[in-house]
């Protein structure tokens, strides 16, 4: 009796069906999903620990063999069934829907003697019958998904250093998982509201007077405003369906949030790299070539890289870390107004010196007689010239910086005590105070005299200075128009040229910049599609109500037909339904991430101008849009089948069968 | 003076052999200020004449006057927009907005019009009907028939040409029912109101002025009692 029973009303009410299959689909793809990405994160990390040590060991992330629950299954665990249960609620209304339109008639069953068990062992084999197929399509879409995600990392993260590509791979075990989760959801799912209804009484579930009620007295003061007795018509019926509505509204505003402070964050981060590094540096190289473990003093290709075709300047360099001892009188006059050091950079003095960083950068010989012509001295490499400048921290930012002269810059010599060395310190003469520094991709410290000195002075220095790194670097800029094609292929003759004597890495600006790009697109186009996914959540919500319509809202829309609510009339409240449901979202995210930029903006310390300049707003309004399209055809299709039904029956009946 | 015309009125659902006649050519003539009763046996087409009679459906052939407008050439605004402002439609479940207040509820076909109540013709309405104190109230929060008080209320608003009840006691207790006859008759009294009342009830139908028999579709008596 109840499998035809069953038969009959999965046959003639195919659109509670479609609902729930789409349910059932939509959690069976993002378990598959999750479960897939998860495996292969897994596999990608025994890959890189291999690749990395040589073989396999167990580390605090995989100690399979202290007993303990590996932490990545832990966290696993733990998020599948965060998620399993958020899929639970989202995808229960579904099945609340298909279930609550047929209350009467499990009322008249009831009377005539079914059993609160019969009744929701019913429901629950109907869930499972239409839950079967989708939820294998939605599992094997799923695997596709993760497959998809997997290879748009590799694609976006190409560039990464250190990272090494992934490939994707599956293993029956989690198709197991995945199923054996799908199967928990959709069934819980479904048992919520059949343990409701086998509950009810079956006079409870006769005198089911259907559509929907509200407990307590609504005011929809500014529908009722903006659109008369129809506007206030529509948000208390959208009050009454809070609940059903609930997960539209909540996936819809955080898809939309998400997707909106997602945009703008990258968008800030973007502006951030480029001022910060991509625009600072844009003429200080082209190609930059480090030689691991190479000592300035080693190399000795320089002056054929200098004069190598294609290169119109390259410097080669060492960078060592030193400190020295400024006296308090030694502090310029403008460094002394700001308060002196320990006001501008926080230096506590002691015994009437401040220890000040005074990193050393090693120039091969002509670049640092270049330095020198470059800042207007007579060409020597018997001495030092000092970057005298000091961030002039009390009257600007971190992003507009000003400077001040840091020492007066009459003093001749100055002594520096490398770092890690145990020397008494080295004395050096003081060619010149700058107020520049050849064009290098350094950042140099905002409190630092940094010291420029010549290779031929440092070779009679080294073994009493100490202090050095260990990698060496050759700053190189191509001559003409650097192309990425132009430097790509100067880039590897010169890696070519270099690495039959030293072992070399690479990077050129193009490349960089764009593999930077490359990054930041990749990581829109991941999150982006995780709020499209939960966007999808949201809209499917509204169609599973909307074509729940001709069950749920008969009644009421015969009531209004009644009273002599025109077509027009009716048409104009699913409208400002649909308007509400679509611009809620937009309306607490647009509030929420004006005050993220503004609170970004001001702690990157951006001129706004220049975020609303790149400002993401048709991204943002496209994404909007979106939204209000489908949510408009949800009620498009919903509503059209209601006014095209016959409503005069229903006026007459306390409940629909 | 002549509210209400049928002429011939035909009514026919479905199609080959699934036809069924449920209205096989009335004649109704109704003056204003009477008080009818349709009473019948269920199935007889009342309820099918009163919904063709109050433009929420179309008769399949024949003619409907009602206060001088032919309603079945009606589209589906007029007839809205008609049935709003000329009729007056009460039911046996009461078909009340369960999200709007009492208040809001009876006002509602002049909100639609966008147009300002009468204040003292609404108060003489719903202090006649004793329900002045519910106007903040959700039909939910009222009895059943409190809830037909305000469905008459409704009905009146808008001091409609006539007015429409589908067994409007058909849910209620003898006593309420008894007390909404008495407000039915009232209003036809005291306010001049055309009423055609659907009923299977005779004791209901013997408080009418006319009682009109309808059996298998057609008018099989009209019998005049006052």
């Amino acid at each position: 009796m109840w499998k035809a029973y069953s038969l009959s009303y999965m046959k003639h009410n195919r659109a509670s069906g479609t609902s729930i299959m789409a349910a059932a689909m939509t959690a069976s793809l993002f378990l598959s999903l999750l479960c897939g990405y998860v495996y292969n994160l897994w596999i990608y990390e025994m890959e890189r620990v291999l690749l990395e040590e040589g073989e396999w060991r167990s580390s605090p992330a995989y100690d399979l063999q202290s007993g303990t629950m590996p932490k990545l299954l832990a966290v696993y665990l733990a998020i599948l069934t965060i998620v399993m249960l958020s899929l639970i609620l989202i995808i229960r209304n579904a099945f609340e829907i298909s279930m609550h339109a047929r209350i009467h008639q499990f009322g008249i069953l009831a009377s005539v003697g079914a059993t609160p068990r019969q009744i929701r062992v019913c429901l629950l084999q109907e869930a499972a019958v239409l839950g079967l197929l989708p939820m294998i399509f939605g599992s094997l879409l799923g695997i596709v998904l993760s497959y998809g995600v997997i290879e748009a990392i590799n694609v976006f993260a190409a560039d990464v250093a250190g990272r090494h590509r992934a490939v994707f791979s599956y293993h029956p075990a989690v198709f197991f998982v995945t199923f054996l989760s799908s199967a928990l959801t959709v069934l819980f799912s479904a048992w919520i509201p059949a343990g409701k209804l086998s509950r009810m009484t079956p006079l409870e579930a006769i005198r089911n007077t259907d559509g929907f009620q509200i407990k307590k007295r609504k005011h929809s003061r500014v529908l009722a405003l903006l659109f008369g007795v129809e506007g206030e018509l529509a948000g208390n019926a959208l009050k009454a369906q809070r609940k059903a509505l609930r997960i539209s509204n909540i996936s819809l505003t955080l898809s939309f949030l998400a997707f909106s402070i997602m945009l703008c964050f990258t968008t800030l981060s973007d502006i951030s790299t480029r001022y910060t590094y991509f625009a600072r540096y844009q003429d200080a190289w082209d190609i930059m070539i480090t030689l691991p473990d190479t000592e300035i003093t080693d190399f000795l290709l320089t002056k054929e890289l200098q004069n190598y075709s294609g290169v119109q300047d390259a410097v080669v360099y060492q960078k060592a870390e030193a400190v020295t001892f400024l006296p308090e009188q030694l502090q310029s006059d403008a460094l002394v107004s700001l308060g002196g050091l320990e006001t501008v950079a926080g230096i506590q003095e002691a015994e009437e010196k401040f220890q000040v960083s005074a990193p050393i950068v090693i120039l091969d010989d002509t670049s640092f007689l270049h330095f020198c012509v470059q800042t207007g001295i007579t060409p020597k490499l018997d001495g030092a010239i000092v970057y005298n400048q000091i961030w002039d921290s009390v009257d600007s930012n971190f992003r507009y910086k000003e400077y001040v002269p840091f020492v007066k810059g009459d003093s001749r010599s100055t002594t520096i005590y490398g770092i890690g060395s145990d020397t008494q310190g080295v004395k050096i003469p003081v060619l010149s105070y700058a107020q520049t520094v050849p064009a290098l991709r350094e950042e140099y410290q905002d409190y630092a005299l940094v010291h420029f000195i010549p290779l031929t002075l440092w070779e009679k220095m080294a073994e009493q200075a100490g202090g050095a790194e260990s990698d060496t670097y050759i700053r190189i800029l191509a001559k003409g128009d650097a192309s990425l094609a132009g430097l790509n292929s100067l880039e590897q003759e010169i890696v070519r040229f270099v690495s039959k004597e030293y072992r070399v890495e690479s990077e050129n600006r193009v490349q960089e910049r764009l593999s930077n790009d490359n990054l930041i697109y990749g990581m829109k186009v991941i999150l982006g599609g995780f709020c499209v996914l939960l966007a999808v959540i949201g809209i499917a919500n509204v169609f599973s109500n909307t074509l729940g319509f001709l069950r749920q809202r008969r009644r009421e829309f015969a009531r209004y037909m009644s009273i002599g609510l025109t077509p027009r009339e009716m048409k104009k409240l699913f409208g400002i339904e649909a308007f509400v449901i679509a611009g809620k979202p937009f309306l607490i995210t647009l509030p929420l991430t004006l005050l993220f930029i503004q609170f970004a903006v001001t702690a990157s310390y951006l001129e706004p101008m220049v975020f609303w300049a790149e400002a993401p707003v048709l991204p943002v309004l496209a994404f909007a849009a979106a939204i209000a399209a489908f949510v408009s055809l949800a009620y498009y299709i919903g509503g059209k089948r209601l006014l095209q039904c016959d409503l005069n029956e229903t006026l007459q009946n306390d409940a629909l069968v | 003076m002549e509210i209400l015309r049928c002429e011939g009125v035909e009514k026919v659902f479905g199609k080959g052999e699934n036809q069924v006649t449920a209205l096989g050519g009335i004649n109704l003539s109704v003056e204003r200020g009477e008080f009818v009763a349709v009473v019948g046996a269920s199935g007889s087409g009342k309820s099918t004449l009163l919904h063709i009679l109050g433009s929420v459906d179309k008769p399949t052939k024949g003619t409907v006057t009602v206060d001088g407008v032919c309603i079945d050439k009606l589209n589906a605004t007029e007839a809205a927009i008609f049935r709003r402002r000329k009729v007056g439609l009460v039911y046996q479940f009461y078909n009340l907005i369960p999200t709007l207040t009492v208040e809001k509820n009876i006002l509602l076909p002049m909100l639609l019009d966008r147009r300002k109540p009468n204040v003292e013709y609404f108060q003489t309405i719903v202090e006649t009907l004793g329900i002045a104190d519910k106007m903040e109230s959700l039909p939910s929060q009222l009895s059943g028939g409190q809830q037909q008080r305000v469905a008459i209320a409704r009905s009146l608003v808008y001091r409609p040409a006539i007015l429409f009840a589908d067994e409007p006691t058909g849910n209620l207790d003898r006593k309420n029912a008894g007390e909404i006859m008495d407000l039915l008759k009232l209003s036809n009294r005291n306010l001049k109101q055309t009423i055609l009342l659907i009923t299977h009830d005779e004791k209901i139908a013997l408080e009418a002025d006319r009682i009109v028999t309808i059996e298998d579709g057609r008018i099989a008596g009209d019998q005049k009692r006052r």
